[in-house]
Parts: structure tokens; C-alpha cells; sequence
């Protein structure tokens, strides 16, 4: 589903990827662990298409097609979604109207009729539910007044209603209690299809107790240090990253 | 100026039927005005705002027309009391009124009030205002009677349309809302033509005890319009307004804004919405008096500026000695479309009393880049994401408009704006 050759990129002048190379087929979960600073959000951004980051080599495939000079849009519309290491706040947008937004441009790209506002309501309904939220969230701006757990949960809200290909999850685990971490948890389970792909970026062995994890990569400046199994978050639970600092 | 001389005795309005009293005040008002001539930049208080350059033009007041059809386009806001001035003129036949309303002309305030008249017409520290006693040619005054609740919203439209020369208009409204009363006023300024007019506004508005009312002002003239506008109001005990500016007309805008809260518990909220583009120029300046204690205020000024455009904003709030217990409040957002259009924000505070809390606060900036993204990435175009954000950053605005209709012109006014304004 997703192919990583050889990238490279920069920000502001700066080298931050220093050539990643990382597969992703349909069915498996990934998880990228690293220190604070090892470019594993600059990774989603890129893959998500934000323009902030120059891309000075190398190249994505996304089912068997480079992406690397796609729109944001179009890559949402084709089935990428990152969950924000930091969910943004749109001041004044509702986040139901910005959900039946997102939704109804999907379905159109999709050939699909577009939901009017009482199937979106009976859809939305259901979706909260999974992930613990009350449907007071609806009517408020989007993320605006959220607490850390709230936005993430509203992240998972819209990955779920969206349903992707891809789902990259930057961080969706941190800052959450044991309670919210399992909401989180069980919404990616059930998410989680044959014909779907995650990435799940975390500092933490915890979340990976929940989910069954095929590889995990550790990236340390730039690069892929090391791939393995589940059982390499867990050593890395035990001795950090030191160990593999060359 | 040489121009206005000209015009001062044609208009129909001039004496208010033949009183000399009248005559030497506009005359003496007249005389106040030509003392200093028109604002320019070297005035501390016109510093964004010349006008100066109405020297070098002329207007005539517009010729009486008569229609019997609603011109079109047509602003229409649906379940509303009607009054249409047509390049000035009271059309009689496009208007309707319920009878809990009362309507009078400015020369009948004359003979019922002859004191308010006077008042309004001695020389005020505002040139514009003192223009507009001399030249006065239309207007009118609307009393709601004490203990009336007015459910439907009175919209008065001020149509220029269907010129062939410059013309200007200097009209004058009276609103008087009785003890324990309510209603909504909409001030409607509507131009469709490209030919230059001016037109030059003064608004009188009274709030009497422990009544309410809701004011909007809607200023969609000409873009190649001057507007200036003096709007006063004054609100005694208890009283309480609720008042919307929307402004996205004229090529040039000036908006003179006094609120005299005269008594205890009076509260005034003005919210605003201008919508600026091409070389637009729209200034507010507005004064907040606290005069009694209990009294709470609040304003919050959104400008959107596009192109080339300029959006000022001069804004002092001063709370007097006796007025303890106060609640002030200044904000002023300007979010910027282009780098060429600027923004002058200037929000102050003068506090005499001890015992309040004020604040006030401007920000100025673009749209959010990171706003922007999120949105694409969830599968917005980044048209309708920017469309969107913006229409986010007006809706804080509007929220002070509880009238459904009135509110849905407003939103399709500003959808209509931002279509229509290049969003790159
Ligand atoms: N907008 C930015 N401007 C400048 N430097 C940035 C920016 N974003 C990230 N960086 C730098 O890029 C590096 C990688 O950051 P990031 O991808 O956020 O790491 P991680 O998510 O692994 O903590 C860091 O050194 C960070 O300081
Ligand atoms: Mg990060």
C-alpha cells in the first residue's frame, strides 16, 4: 500500500529525513518509535502532503503510484489521514459541519451520493459512541475549547467516520489517561481491516499492549535504526534508545 | 464647499417647512462647518480618513422619482415593517407599517419636540454632523410608544440607484424606544449604481427606561460611494441595546460612533462585521461614555481585508467618576487577506472610578496555515478551506444578531462577499 524509497527532507534549509525506507502492505500495523526530535512527525506530515517541508529526494508510492506531488486533498480523498501529533483549532467551524464537509467530499470523490443532514446525524451518532464522546461535541467550533484527550478522541472521531486506507497516528497516545488510551485502542481495532493500513507513532510501549502490532521501526535521526517485532518495544521499554546510537 | 453653498436652500427639507428658527441654525451650522472645512490627515482624529478631497467634487441632491415596483436587486428581509427611501425620497407605495409603530416626518418632530431639533442642530464638534443640519433633505423619526414589544424588525432601506449625475444625501433619523419597550431596527444603506454619490448620515437613537432594542446597521452602498455616518446613542437606566454593524460598501467609509450610557444598569454590545476590498477605505471611531455606575459595554470589530483595502478603527471607552461597578470591554480583530491591505487599530481606555473591570484588546493576522492544512487533510479543497476559516473568523460577529431572518441576509451577504472576493 505504501512505499517509502530512499527520502530525504528539509525544513528551512535543515536535513531532517535522512533517507527512510519503510514498507507498509495491506492488514499490518507499524508502529515508528524515536526520541523527541527524531523527525517522526516530520514523516506524516510529509506523507500527508504538507508543503512546509521540502522533499529534496527519494520518493512515496501510494498503491503503486507517487503521491509526492499531490495535494493534501487529494491524498485524503484517496484514502491517507494523519491524526495530528497536535489537532489544530478552527475557530468559528462547527465540527459537525466540518465532518459532513469532509465526509460528502469523500463520497463524491468516491461516486457515492453525498449524506444529508439526518443520515449524517444517525452515522455521526453511532461513531461517537465508539469513541466515548457526547454529541455536545457536534455543536462546538472544531477542537476549540477541547481538552488533549478530547482532541484526540475527536481525531479517532474522524478517522473512523472518514474511514481510510491509511491511518497514521502521530502521538494519539500521549497525554491520555489509561481510560482514554483504551477508547483510542479499541477505536483503532475495529478500524483495523484486511484492506487497511496503520502507522502509529509513540513514544510508548503502552498502546502497543492494546493493539497487535506486525513491525516496529525505531527512527533516530533521520533514519530507520532498526526494525523489528513487537518484542523490540519492548526492549526498548527496558533500555531506551541508547543502545542504538552509532 | 462651493458646491454645497450651492445646494443648501434646494433642499426640500430646509427650514423644515418654512421655520426661520430652523433656517438660521442650519445657516449657523453651515458657518461651523466652513470654519475648519473638510476633515484631512493633519486632523488628530481624521488621521486614516481625508476627506478632504470632497472639495474638488460636486453633488446635487437627486431628483424626486416616485416608484410603484421594489427596484431590483432588492434587499429583501423577509417578515419586516418596510420604509424605502429612493435616492432620498420616502416612497410611499413600496412601504408598509404596522400601527404599533409610529412615524413621523423630521418636520413633525420639529413641531412635537422642538428642543431635540435644536439640539441636534447646534454646532457639533463632528463637521460631517454639522453638513448634515444644514443640508438636511430627508429622514424621518420613529417612536416606539412605552410598553410596546415590537416582534417584527422595522427595516429601513436607503436605495441609491438610477443616477446620472453624483447626487448626495444627508438624512437624519430619529429612533426613540419607550420605557419598558422592545424592538429591532434595521438601517439599511443599499446602492446600485456606479456613479459616485455621498451620502452623509446622522442617527439619533434613544433608549428610554428599561427598554430594549436591537439596532443593525447594514451599509452596502455603491463601491464608488462616500459614506460618512454619525450615530449616537443614548441609553438611560436599565436600558439595554444589542446593536450589529455590517459594512462591506462605499469606496470610502467613516462611522462616528457615540454611546452614552446615562444611567444605572444601562448595557450597550456592539458587534461588527466590515468586509473590505479593492481600495476600500472604512474607518469607525467610536466613544464609549460611562456615566453611572452598573452600566456594561462591549464591542467587538472584526475586519476581513482583502486587496488593497484599509479598515480603522479608533475606539476609546471613558468611564466617569461616578461610575463605579463598571464592565467594559474593546476588541478589535483584523484578519488580513493581502499583504497590501493594512489595518490601524487603536482601542483606549480612560478611567476615572476605582472600582471596575475593563479591558480591551486588537489583534491583527492571516489565516492560520496550520488551519488551513488540517482541513485539506481531511479532503477540503483549498478554496472551501479558506472559505471556511474565514467564515469562522466572521461568525463571532454575527452571533449578536438573535433575528433569524435578519441573521440569514447578513450570512448570505458574506457568503456572497466572499465568493465574489479572490481568495488566493
Ligand atoms: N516548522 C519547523 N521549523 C523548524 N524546525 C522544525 C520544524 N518542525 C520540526 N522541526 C525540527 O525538525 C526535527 C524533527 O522534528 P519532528 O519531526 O517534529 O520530530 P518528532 O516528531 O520525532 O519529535 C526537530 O529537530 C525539529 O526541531
Ligand atoms: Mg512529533
Amino acid at each position: 500500500m505504501l512505499e517509502i524509497k530512499d527520502l530525504k527532507a528539509a525544513i528551512k534549509g535543515k536535513e531532517i529525513l535522512k533517507g527512510i525506507n519503510l514498507n507498509v502492505n495491506n492488514g499490518e500495523i507499524h508502529a515508528i518509535m524515536g526520541r523527541n526530535g527524531s523527525g517522526k512527525s516530520t514523516l506524516a506530515n510529509i506523507i500527508a502532503g504538507r508543503d512546509s517541508y521540502e522533499v529534496t529526494d527519494g520518493n512515496i508510492l501510494y498503491n503503486n503510484k507517487s503521491i509526492i506531488d499531490d495535494t493534501p486533498e487529494n491524498r485524503a480523498l484517496e484514502g491517507i489521514f494523519m491524526s495530528f501529533q497536535y489537532p489544530v483549532i478552527i475557530p468559528g467551524v462547527n465540527n459537525a459541519y466540518f465532518l459532513k464537509a469532509a465526509l460528502n467530499a469523500k463520497r463524491k470523490h468516491q461516486g457515492k451520493p453525498e449524506l444529508d443532514a439526518v443520515k449524517f446525524l444517525d452515522l455521526i451518532r453511532k461513531k461517537l459512541k465508539i469513541v466515548g464522546m457526547g454529541e455536545k461535541y457536534l455543536h462546538r467550533a472544531v477542537n476549540d475549547g477541547f481538552s488533549g484527550g478530547e482532541k484526540k478522541r475527536n481525531e479517532i472521531l474522524q478517522m473512523i467516520t472518514l474511514e481510510p486506507n491509511l491511518a497514521i497516528l502521530d502521538e494519539t497516545d500521549s497525554g491520555l489517561d489509561i481510560d482514554a488510551l483504551k477508547i483510542v485502542a479499541e477505536g483503532v481495532n475495529k478500524y483495523r481491516s484486511d484492506d487497511r493500513a496503520i502507522i502509529i507513532i509513540t513514544h510508548y510501549q503502552r498502546i502497543l499492549r492494546y493493539l497487535e502490532v506486525d513491525h516496529v521501526h525505531v527512527l533516530i535521526d533521520g533514519r530507520i535504526a532498526k526494525s523489528g517485532g513487537e518484542e523490540l518495544a519492548e526492549t526498548i521499554e527496558e533500555k531506551g534508545y541508547g543502545w542504538l546510537d552509532s | 464647499m462651493k458646491f454645497l453653498e450651492k445646494e443648501i436652500n434646494k433642499s426640500p427639507l430646509f427650514g423644515l417647512n418654512g421655520s426661520d428658527t430652523i433656517k438660521s441654525l442650519q445657516i449657523n451650522a453651515f458657518k461651523e462647518f466652513t470654519r475648519h472645512g473638510f476633515p484631512n490627515r493633519s486632523w488628530e482624529d481624521w488621521k486614516y480618513s481625508d476627506f478632504s478631497l470632497l472639495n474638488n467634487m460636486s453633488f446635487r441632491f437627486g431628483l424626486r422619482k416616485n416608484i410603484s415596483t421594489l427596484p431590483n436587486p432588492f434587499p429583501e428581509i423577509n417578515n419586516s415593517n418596510r420604509i424605502v427611501f429612493f435616492n432620498g425620497y420616502y416612497q410611499k407605495d413600496l412601504s408598509s407599517i404596522s400601527n404599533q409603530i409610529s412615524i413621523e416626518t423630521i418636520g413633525e418632530t420639529y413641531k412635537s419636540n422642538p428642543e431635540l431639533i435644536h439640539e441636534i442642530f447646534s454646532p457639533h464638534a463632528n463637521p460631517f454632523h454639522n453638513i448634515n443640519s444644514a443640508m438636511i433633505n430627508t429622514g424621518l423619526t420613529i417612536i416606539v410608544n412605552d410598553n410596546e414589544i415590537i416582534n417584527e424588525p422595522i427595516h429601513i432601506i436607503n436605495y441609491t440607484s438610477d443616477i446620472d449625475e453624483p447626487i448626495m444625501n444627508h438624512p437624519l433619523f430619529i429612533m426613540k424606544i419607550g420605557n419598558s419597550s422592545e424592538a429591532t431596527i434595521i438601517e439599511h444603506y443599499y446602492g446600485s449604481t456606479n456613479i459616485e454619490y455621498w451620502l452623509n448620515a446622522v442617527t439619533k437613537i434613544e433608549l428610554l427606561k428599561n427598554s430594549s432594542l436591537n439596532h443593525i446597521r447594514l451599509q452596502e452602498d455603491g463601491n464608488s460611494s462616500y459614506h460618512v455616518a454619525d450615530t449616537e446613542y443614548i441609553l438611560e437606566k436599565d436600558a439595554k441595546l444589542n446593536a450589529f454593524h455590517y459594512v462591506s460598501g462605499a469606496n470610502k467609509y467613516r462611522q462616528n460612533i457615540n454611546v452614552n450610557l446615562n444611567d444605572i444598569g444601562a448595557s450597550s454590545s456592539i458587534n461588527s462585521l466590515c468586509l473590505s476590498k479593492l481600495k476600500q477605505q472604512h474607518d469607525h471611531f467610536i466613544t464609549v461614555n460611562h456615566l453611572k455606575e452598573k452600566c456594561i459595554s462591549n464591542q467587538l470589530f472584526k475586519y476581513i481585508l482583502s486587496d488593497a483595502s484599509s479598515g480603522i478603527f479608533n475606539g476609546k471607552v471613558i468611564v466617569k467618576k461616578d461610575a463605579q461597578q463598571t464592565n467594559a470591554k474593546q476588541t478589535t480583530r483584523n484578519l488580513i487577506l493581502n499583504d497590501k491591505a493594512v489595518a490601524h487599530s487603536n482601542p483606549q481606555l480612560e478611567i476615572y472610578a476605582d472600582d471596575v473591570k475593563c479591558s480591551h484588546g486588537s489583534s491583527t493576522g492571516q489565516l492560520d496555515d496550520n488551519a488551513i492544512f488540517y482541513m485539506r487533510s481531511r479532503g477540503l479543497d483549498f478554496k472551501t478551506a479558506h472559505l471556511l476559516l474565514i467564515n469562522g473568523f466572521a461568525k463571532e460577529a454575527l452571533k449578536i444578531i438573535s433575528e433569524k431572518n435578519i441573521n440569514q441576509y447578513v450570512n448570505e451577504q458574506l457568503s456572497y462577499w466572499l465568493e465574489n472576493t479572490g481568495v488566493t
